[in-house]
């Protein structure tokens, strides 16, 4: 009973964490047309900026949450400049490109931390909220779905209130029609990218403390993120968030009781039958040809 | 027959060099030049299944089931490597074949993304499955046949060996590109639905291409087991796949010799930089960047461009590797 | 010549919502070219796509020789003998005018992967490329054999597109907009060309805007508007029909 709630808990806790990356991904996807290959990376890079700043040379723990938006967010923004522009009118060459920085990524996490077993951050917030008798939350996992939340609800937000939001979806909608109403393809592509990269080095900050920080981390993060995003639907963020929760849960019950690899093949099992029998995801729209 | 006079010569040349380069070269040498060949047939292979103009993640993980295969088969039943290593081609074959019904319902992203699923659920089940497959440590004992006193254990009879098998496999694959099935399968890639309207079955070439190159690419893991004698799952990762790609796409896809071009200059340079080990992944990754975005025809697109400066002739493939 | 070639049973196309199509029948001749017209988003282009197998139609039936062929994929219908040709000027711009036809061959040229590698079949190869020939002395092409398609003007890419139709050996061609964008010179030519397709017996569907060449073509017109059949006739009647007058100056204002 105790096991099954905790994996709930654990489930909805790593749902935020999944949904902060794969929306970020069907963001950029949906706007400048690339699989960002690297996303994962930016997920690493943000982890590390936290072991670095924030364990190895004791700056507290929020401001290098900021700092690690603001690092990965940059990064993302480089892409986008020297590597997603230029290749614009190819999509695979863009997500070629992203492999590139994949690669160059990890080459720079394991100068910066060394080689050796995977770093660990001590979890900054102490202590455990005990709601039942059999369901106790460390605060830190109780933080990191919080601000999970928080940040999905401004998202939400910025998307469906703002002008630019507005603006953003229309141009993921019909690239084309979005410029013929004279809205800005570059501007909006740089705030898709940006937006997309600081979600994933807030979801690579929040996890720190939680898992194994290594160069190859991302991988696991890619693999997730293209799960969760097509199952969603690409192109869809709603989408993208019910699956990410979804998967989350299906993947931390199938972990405890058959072991991870087992339910990473049955995450991409699902993957691939999800593709086979709705191209378009769970909550895919049809678009007519 | 008098112009092609400088060709058969330059072929001749050639092969004179390919025949007598492993003299000249130290044994650690030896096992790259056979590596080398054996990912000539990868890169080659993949290349067909990139003229319907889909790219797939998965070949990688196809090299990695002829591999399995060929060890579980020459472990379990001691079969030689005459039989392993065309049923490693037809196993490759058989699990390509099965694959194409859900993989071919989707094309460009998709289709891309499918492959990677497909390929990284297989390749997770060796790591699962300890029995058969060894789990993360793999599987050895593989060994190199041994016919008339040659030992292939040794690298030069085994070089022979490989680059007799490679040889023929390429210049099968050449005959497909160069028949009427080449022209297909160009004509899937660039506007399927004007190919479907006279008659085409897009859906039947794409399959075609894919189970044909999985099987060469099959071949390539029996052939690559067989003389390192140890295979495990991570030798067919996502790492594997993207060197296949940087491969393909430094060389250049739009001609057969392209891809040859680029994982031989390649390799070439990967032995000269290695004294930056730590660093090799990132030089890589710089160096595909630097081609897609300043050749992205690749290597083999140098000399017409060289020429169209000289002449201001005209270009005849197109730069973009998907199509609108 | 009383068994129609090709019937539309009355085909029903929706898009979610958007009704594109609304139980239109009509029925084309053997030998014959129909023009198939009406203003901007009348459907036409959707019932060439609904014939050629692109898409399935909701509802009602598409009979070729009187056989139902709705819901086949778009090669099964090319091997029957329907074939399309694209609104763009839609060529493989990479390969050369003889390959491009080449390509159009598919149907009686294909060959196994065993046949390919072992140079097996010389004689059907060598009989596509003596029609590949044909085709191109009929549609005027043969000088420009060895040019990429890319390269050709744009009354000569018109002329390969049909073509590459002609080397399939159709008997049911659905030509759309093969005048768009031409020029009153190559309007003519291009006329003659369509002439020249139909006199060698096979029958033409024609969607056009151009309304000197479909008058000139045709025997018989096919309105659709919105969706329906408004009108059909000769095009004197056409021409003379107020629902049809009203309906394009409609669509113009």
């Amino acid at each position: 009973m105790e096991l099954f709630f905790l994996s709930i808990i654990n489930g909805l806790i790593q749902g935020g964490f999944f949904a902060l990356f794969a929306v970020g991904l069907v963001l950029i996807f949906g706007v400048m047309g690339v699989v960002n290959f690297a996303h994962g990376e930016l997920v690493m890079v943000g982890a590390y900026t936290i072991w670095l700043v924030h364990a190895q040379h004791g700056v507290a723990y929020i401001p290098t949450l900021i700092l690690a938006i603001l690092v990965v967010t940059g990064v993302g923004l480089l892409m986008e400049r020297f590597l997603f522009r230029p290749t614009r009118n190819d999509p695979l060459a863009g997500l070629i490109c992203s492999i590139g920085v994949l690669f160059i990524l990890q080459v720079i996490a394991t100068l910066v931390g060394g080689e050796g077993p995977s770093k660990q951050v001590p979890p900054p917030f102490h202590g455990t909220l005990v709601l039942f008798e059999f369901l106790r939350i460390p605060y830190q996992r109780l933080f990191g779905l919080g601000i999970s939340v928080l940040a999905l609800a401004t998202l939400w937000y910025f998307l469906t209130r703002t002008r630019l939001g507005w603006a953003l979806r229309a141009v993921a909608l019909d690239r084309e029609a979005a410029a013929l109403q004279g809205i800005n393809i570059t501007r909006i592509s740089v705030i898709a990218i940006g937006v997309g990269a600081a979600l994933a080095g807030l979801a690579g900050g929040l996890m720190a403390p939680l898992t194994n920080i290594n160069p190859h981390m991302g991988h696991n993060v890619i693999i997730t993120a293209f799960i969760v995003t097509i199952v969603g639907g690409v192109g869809s963020l709603s989408g993208a968030v019910y699956a990410a929760v979804l998967y989350a849960l299906f993947h931390t019950f199938v972990t405890v009781y058959f072991g991870g690899t087992v339910a990473t093949i049955c995450g991409l099992i699902l993957m691939v039958v999800v593709l086979i029998v709705r191209p378009t995801g769970i909550m895919g729209v049809r678009v007519s040809e | 027959m008098k112009e092609n006079w400088p060709k058969i010569v330059g072929f001749l040349l050639l092969l004179a060099a390919v025949l007598a380069v492993p003299h000249f070269l130290q044994f650690h040498h030896q096992d790259l030049l056979i590596f080398l060949v054996i990912n000539v047939l990868v890169v080659t292979s993949y290349r067909l299944v990139t003229l319907t103009g889909e790219w797939s993640l998965i070949h990688a993980v196809m090299m990695g089931v002829g591999g399995y295969t060929a060890t579980l088969l020459f472990r379990g039943f001691e079969l030689g490597m005459w039989f392993t290593l065309p049923l490693a081609g037809l196993v490759a074959a058989a699990i390509a074949a099965l694959l194409c019904f859900p993989l071919f319902r989707m094309t460009q992203f998709y289709f891309l993304i499918g492959s990677f699923a497909a390929g990284e659920a297989i390749r997770l089940c060796w790591i699962e499955f300890i029995i058969p497959f060894g789990g993360t440590g793999g599987l050895s004992g593989v060994e190199p046949p041994f016919v008339f006193d040659i030992d292939f254990l040794e690298p030069i009879p085994y070089y022979y060996l490989t680059l007799a098998i490679v040889g023929l496999c390429l210049l099968i694959l050449y005959r497909i590109e160069n028949s009427r099935i080449g022209l297909t399968l160009h004509s899937v890639h660039w506007k399927a639905p004007l190919a479907e309207s006279v008659g085409v079955d897009t859906w039947r070439y794409r399959a075609l291409a894919f189970i044909v190159g999985s099987f060469f690419v099959g071949v390539a893991g029996g052939l690559k087991v067989h003389y390192l004698g140890t295979i495990n799952p991570n030798q067919f990762g996502i790492g594997f796949m993207v060197f296949i790609l940087i491969w393909v796409i430094v060389g250049g896809y739009n001609r057969f010799y392209g891809p040859i071009l680029g994982v031989v200059v390649l390799t070439l340079f990967d032995e000269s930089i290695r004294q930056f080990e730590e660093f090799r992944p990132a030089i890589y990754g710089a160096v595909l960047i630097l081609s897609i975005l300043f050749l992205p025809k690749g290597l083999e697109s140098i000399p017409a461009r060289l020429r169209s400066w000289a002449g201001g002739g005209s270009d005849r493939e197109k730069g973009k590797l998907t199509d609108g | 010549m009383d068994n129609p070639i090709l019937e539309i049973d009355s085909v029903t196309k929706r898009f979610g919502g958007l009704t594109a199509l609304n139980e239109v029948n009509f029925s084309v001749k053997a030998g014959e070219i129909r023009g198939l017209i009406g203003p901007n988003g009348a459907g036409k282009s959707t019932m060439f796509k609904n014939i050629a197998g692109f898409y399935t139609p909701t509802s009602g039936d598409i009979r070729y020789q009187g056989r139902s062929i709705s819901g086949l994929k778009p090669h099964s219908i090319a091997e029957m003998g329907i074939v399309r040709t694209f609104q763009e000027t839609t060529l493989f711009q990479e390969l050369t005018v003889f390959e491009n036809v080449l390509v159009g061959c598919h149907k009686h040229a294909r060959i196994n992967l065993f046949a390919a590698i072992f140079g097996l079949d010389r004689a059907r190869q060598t009989a596509a490329a003596q029609k590949v020939e044909e085709v191109l002395e009929f549609m005027g092409l043969a000088d420009r054999r060895h040019q990429l398609a890319a390269e050709l003007p744009l009354g000569s890419q018109r002329a390969l597109a049909i073509a590459i139709a002609l080397a399939s050996e159709p008997k049911l061609m659905l030509m759309d907009e093969p005048f768009a964008g031409m020029n009153p010179e190559e309007t003519n030519h291009m006329m003659d060309l369509t002439r020249r397709v139909q006199e060698s017996g096979i029958t033409i569907v024609l969607v056009e805007h151009d309304m000197k060449a479909v008058m000139g073509l045709c025997g018989y017109l096919t309105v659709l508007n919105f969706g329906q059949l408004l009108a059909e006739g000769t095009p004197e009647e056409v021409r003379n029909d107020k629902r049809v007058i009203d309906a394009y100056l409609g669509g113009a204002a």
